[in-house]
């Protein structure tokens, strides 16, 4: 193996700010590979023309991964060339990493850190806070999300084809835990501030065909949840009203 | 509408922020409506309706490949037409706008996917062969492309917001309006609870959505 030097910090920069754009050629042959690769780029650039090119190559084949979690893909992946992992290895590497950065970050972030803190905001509005708590949940949000893409690439690069490792620190496995009980109280919270703030706005008949209509629809939409989204039910009561409201 | 070209703008920017660039969730239905309230000057109109259509996000999961209505820059539009239609409760009708928007976006993200993997196929030997100008060829016109969708569904949005403000608009009575406003008030509310059961689940985590229930119940009681 050839001798590990760790990249400029100023490479490492670079390939963290690619890393925001990793989903931007998104496609159903290599997802978010070529992202990945992209973002990877910055980190080869210190190998000889020939292993560069072939790591480029291999860098951008079919990858995926959380968007946050990338950073950990791209940084082990590129340590692994790096390093001389042969090629073959590589591309183990690269498919055991899609499955885990993918679940993990869907879990924690997806499932967790955004809902969590998106009804904490609409709890804030329902409150009265209006713009503060949307630029709190803006500003909240994105203290997490930067920390953790920065994390991930820094864990990729640090651990290389050990990356795994990196996934099992404790705060992650904590963060887990306490994401979930943390982002349902949250939602029970916002809930019945939503409710209350929505149906202020109607008084009389209004009120009460509210309460009937949010309550079918929510039986719908619980019965059938296989052919029946929020957005079909959604257009097919405001058509069905709209037709109703311009012949009454 | 004085505002069209700030929208439009801002719509594109939402859009790209959803997948391609910076995923700072600018394209959340509560900011995207907060930022479209600022920029014509009727925030309350932005909230309401960013509160609506964040509830009807919480009905997906944008998990990998699949398949979801694009709610940022429909908001962005919903917000748009409520100001345009200026009536007492435009909210109905500017959700209707808004969701057909929405759909229209969640179509334009497959045909969006289905362009980038036509272009990562044509330039499959370049990328294998380690051409990194090929990769940034294809990097950056797959962002360049998702903004050009994004512009594309905000400009269907607000034409859509005209059409109705000309045709429909003149049609619609008070009571028709609430009657709106009510059906789309009540699909948000149900959409997100819908949304919220689903992502708790009926586990172990139940007894804390019940927790928070009582909660929000005693702070909606006391405001």
């Amino acid at each position: 193996m050839d001798d590990v030097k760790a990249p400029p910090r100023s490479r490492l920069a670079i390939a963290f700010l690619r890393l925001f754009t990793v989903q931007a050629s998104w496609n159903y042959e290599r997802l978010i590979g070529v992202g990945t690769g992209f973002a990877a780029e910055p980190l080869l650039r210190g190998l000889d023309a020939d292993r560069y090119r072939a790591a480029l190559g291999r860098a951008s084949r079919y990858f995926n991964s959380h968007p946050y979690l990338s950073g950990a893909g791209a940084g082990a992946l590129a340590r692994a060339e790096v390093d001389g992992v042969p090629a073959e290895q590589v591309e183990r590497l690269r498919g055991a990493l899609a499955g885990p950065l993918g679940s993990i970050g869907d879990r924690l972030v997806w499932a967790g850190w955004l809902p969590m803190l998106s009804a904490l905001a609409l709890t804030g509005v329902a409150w009265g806070r209006g713009l503060t708590a949307v630029a709190w949940f803006l500003v909240v949000y994105n203290l997490g999300h930067v920390a953790l893409r920065w994390w991930a690439l820094r864990a990729g690069w640090n651990y290389g084809p050990r990356v795994a490792t990196a996934l099992q620190e404790p705060w992650m496995r904590r963060a887990g835990q306490y994401l979930g009980p943390a982002t349902a109280l949250a939602f029970g919270l916002a809930l019945p501030m939503v409710v209350q703030w929505s149906g202020d706005a109607f008084r009389g008949w209004a009120r009460i065909t509210l309460a009937v209509a949010a309550a079918v629809a929510f039986g719908l939409l619980r019965w059938r949840p296989d052919i029946l989204s929020g957005l079909r039910l959604g257009l097919v009561l405001v058509v069905i009203a709209l037709i109703a409201g311009m012949l009454w | 509408m004085p505002h069209w070209w700030g929208l439009l703008a801002f719509g594109a920017i939402v859009g790209l922020d959803l997948v391609s660039f910076p995923q700072m969730m600018l394209a959340r239905p509560i900011v995207a409506g907060a930022g479209a309230g600022l920029l014509l000057g009727d925030v309350g109109a932005g909230l309401r309706l960013g509160v609506l259509f964040e509830l009807f996000q919480y009905d997906i999961l944008p998990v990998g490949a699949t398949r979801y209505p694009e709610y940022g820059p429909a908001t962005v539009i919903a917000v748009g037409a409520a100001h345009a239609f200026a009536l007492p409760f435009g909210i109905g009708l500017a959700t209707v706008v808004g969701l057909f928007t929405a759909m229209i976006g969640g179509i334009s993200l497959q045909i969006l996917r289905r362009l980038n993997t036509r272009a990562v196929t044509a330039a499959a030997p370049a990328l294998e062969r380690g051409d990194v100008r090929a990769l940034y060829r294809l990097h950056f016109s797959g962002a360049a492309r998702d903004l050009l969708r994004a512009a594309l569904v905000t400009a269907f949005g607000l034409v859509l917001v005209a059409v109705t403000r000309e045709f429909v608009v003149p049609a619609l009575s008070h009571r028709g309006e609430r009657l709106l406003s009510v059906a789309a008030t009540g699909a948000g509310l149900a959409a997100g609870a819908a949304g919220t059961l689903r992502l708790v689940g009926l586990g172990t985590h139940l007894k804390w959505l019940a927790a928070g229930l009582v909660g929000g119940i005693v702070l909606a009681w006391m405001t």
